[in-house]
């Protein structure tokens, strides 16, 4: 087991854990953020420990195996199946949108969550860093779009009522489906 | 799917097999597509312009990534280092792929049954070598193969299950060193000292010099005692024909060392032992009162043809050469069990027909020497009629062995662990006399 096996997966559940942390402060306690936040540890948690146990070698034959030797076995075949990060991930967004609108801290846990996908990423496919480099362009227009997310947000309203949060969203969807039309062809260029 | 070339078939140069990849989201692009839909949904619901933001960078990935090159279908060739190995041996596999374009390659070796890995089953790049050992005799299947393309950002994957070649396991022989010689050897240059003088190089013993002599064979000190002179002798060097009779009928004991696993072992080492001394060597294999044979050869190629044999036996197929399984013991025709032929026996002798058999060959005047692969006790619980039937149970069992001793049919135990040369010892210090004969 390398250090840079190690480090990823330690990088990996750190990166969950600081954006469970990050979108709970200051716990509300309405819109079901209870069971948000229980989902969301138990999606950072069994990914970890799916990443944790993903060496561990399952016998070809499952046949007249002993009864605990089985429970192991399909422990790890739920602990492999189940969507945790999936899980996760929406239990975090949940939770940040029972806060009130905070444009910022919204876009740091942007790249927190970006970060730990893709680190998680790295940890289950043993690859280096450097295999995100092809993808480092689009990061960074990645990033520059979460933060015109966060800047639109803290943008005052144009005029009063709901239509105008309303053109604001628009105009952000708009600049990313822009961004993701042009994108292919820069990225055919790498 | 599985390959359609065949180990040492082509040359490594050779095209390879070509399979079709079926190509779908990894688990990253699922992941990212959960985070970019959910903040989306999110951003539309609350009318929050900053879940969009956080919507933009997974979903920019997947749009970007959409361009990515997929190859349909790629071309793999796997090169097992050998086709035939003995029990325990190493062997490699190289596997090569082409036509996956800028696709990172993963390999995952799923072993087959009896296969041992002896490497990392998981390895990375267009080429791999894994090695592996195989664990008990038999037609084994290397394995299965899992070979899994991923475009260069990672964002799509495509799979691919195959079969890898089979791989003919021999069992491991034992150790033998010793023969076993008749003491009528038939008429045919070999590397026995029989009994008659002839042109060997072993001293036989010393007679009265005849005209047409040869002057380096006088033996000088004898001429000179006795007044006259005295030429050496030397024994006439035979070879013998081998039948070895192995009983696949029962197969008892653990896995690995069975009865049966010892008269292959045995079988295959008295083979090569016979054949080193350029004995001719044949093979009966006997199952439940039927019989695969094969005639016996010189040879080194012989070893394997015997080995060959006793497995398309125990398969219940014939290999090339060879009879069809299914001759009854009786009908046996001359070329598999020739007349004065040394026939050496495998049996945990557990079968009464084989037992029958066996006594049958000998009121035939064969010479025969059993050697006993029994090992394994039935098993017992802890009550006095099943201790009193694991008696009886023994008793029988002596009873035969004492009856084939009684027929003059030597009955010695292998155990499997040791050389077979040390219960043979009592049999290869000296010429085995066949049936009738006296020394």
């Amino acid at each position: 087991m390398t250090r840079r096996f190690v480090a990823i997966r330690a990088a990996a559940v750190l990166l969950g854990a600081s954006s469970v942390v990050w979108a709970t402060a200051p716990l509300v306690h309405t819109g079901w953020a209870n069971l948000a936040l229980i989902l969301a540890i138990c999606g950072v948690a069994g990914g970890a420990l799916r990443l944790a146990l993903a060496g561990v070698p399952v016998p070809e034959d499952s046949f007249l195996l002993p009864p605990p030797l089985r429970a192991w076995l399909g422990f790890l075949e739920i602990l492999r199946r189940v969507p945790w990060e999936e899980g996760a991930v929406v239990a975090i967004v949940w939770l940040e949108v029972l806060h009130s609108s905070r444009p910022w801290p919204t876009a740091v846990l942007g790249a927190a969550l970006i970060a730990y996908l893709l680190a998680t990423h790295l940890a289950e496919s043993d690859a280096s860093p450097g295999a995100l480099r092809p993808q480092v362009r689009v990061l960074a227009v990645g990033a520059g779009l979460l933060a015109l997310g966060a800047g639109a947000g803290m943008l005052p309203a144009a005029g009063p009522g709901p239509g105008a949060a309303l053109l604001r969203l628009v105009a952000a969807v708009a600049l990313i489906a822009a961004a993701a039309l042009v994108l292919p062809y820069v990225a055919a260029r790498d | 799917m599985s390959f359609s070339s065949t180990p040492n078939g082509p040359a490594r140069d050779a095209p390879g097999t070509g399979f079709s990849l079926q190509w779908r989201s990894s688990r990253h692009a699922r992941r990212l597509l959960t985070l970019g839909l959910a903040a989306l949904f999110i951003a539309i619901l609350a009318r929050r312009p900053e879940f969009a933001g956080l919507a933009a960078p997974p979903l920019l990935l997947l749009a970007a990534g959409r361009g990515q090159r997929r190859p349909p279908r790629i071309s793999l060739r796997a090169q097992p280092s050998t086709r035939r190995a003995f029990e325990g041996e190493l062997v490699a596999i190289d596997l090569d792929v082409a036509g996956q374009g800028e696709c990172a390659v993963r390999w995952t070796l799923h072993p087959g049954r009896e296969i041992e890995p002896l490497s990392a089953t998981a390895a990375d790049g267009p080429q791999a070598r894994f090695t592996f050992s195989p664990q008990h005799w038999g037609r084994r299947q290397i394995g299965t193969l899992d070979v899994v393309l991923r475009d260069r950002w990672r964002l799509a994957e495509g799979h691919l299950t195959v079969n890898l070649p089979t791989l003919d396991c021999y069992p491991a022989p034992a150790q033998q060193r010793t023969q076993v010689v008749l003491s009528r050897l038939p008429n045919r240059l070999g590397e026995h000292a029989a009994r008659t003088f002839g042109e060997g190089i072993e001293f036989a013993g010393v007679r009265e010099y005849v005209p047409g002599d040869r002057q380096r064979s006088i033996n000088w000190p004898a001429s000179t005692r006795r007044g006259r002179l005295q030429v050496n002798t030397f024994a006439a060097e035979r070879s013998q024909d081998v039948v070895l009779l192995v009983d696949g009928t029962s197969d008892v004991g653990e896995p690995g060392s069975s009865a049966l696993d010892l008269a292959l072992r045995g079988a295959a080492a008295a083979a090569r032992a016979y054949l080193d001394a350029r004995d001719r060597v044949g093979v009966i294999t006997y199952r439940w009162g039927s019989v695969g044979w094969l005639a016996p050869g010189l040879g080194r190629r012989q070893v394997y043809r015997i080995i060959d044999s006793m497995l398309a036996s125990e398969r219940g197929g014939a290999g090339p050469g060879e009879s069809a399984y299914g001759t009854s013991m009786r009908r046996l025709p001359r070329a598999a069990l020739p007349p004065g032929a040394l026939v050496v026996v495998f049996s945990p002798l557990l079968d009464q027909r084989f037992v029958e058999t066996l006594r049958d060959m000998r009121e035939r005047g064969l010479t025969m020497l059993v050697v006993d692969v029994l090992n394994a006790d039935p098993p017992v619980r802890p009550r006095s009629t099943d201790r009193m039937a694991r008696r009886i149970w023994r008793m029988e069992q002596e009873a035969i062995r004492f009856s084939l001793r009684e027929l003059g049919v030597p009955v010695v135990h292998w155990d499997g662990i040791g050389s077979l040369d040390l219960p043979l010892a009592r049999y290869t210090r000296r010429p085995l006399v066949p049936v009738g004969s006296r020394r």
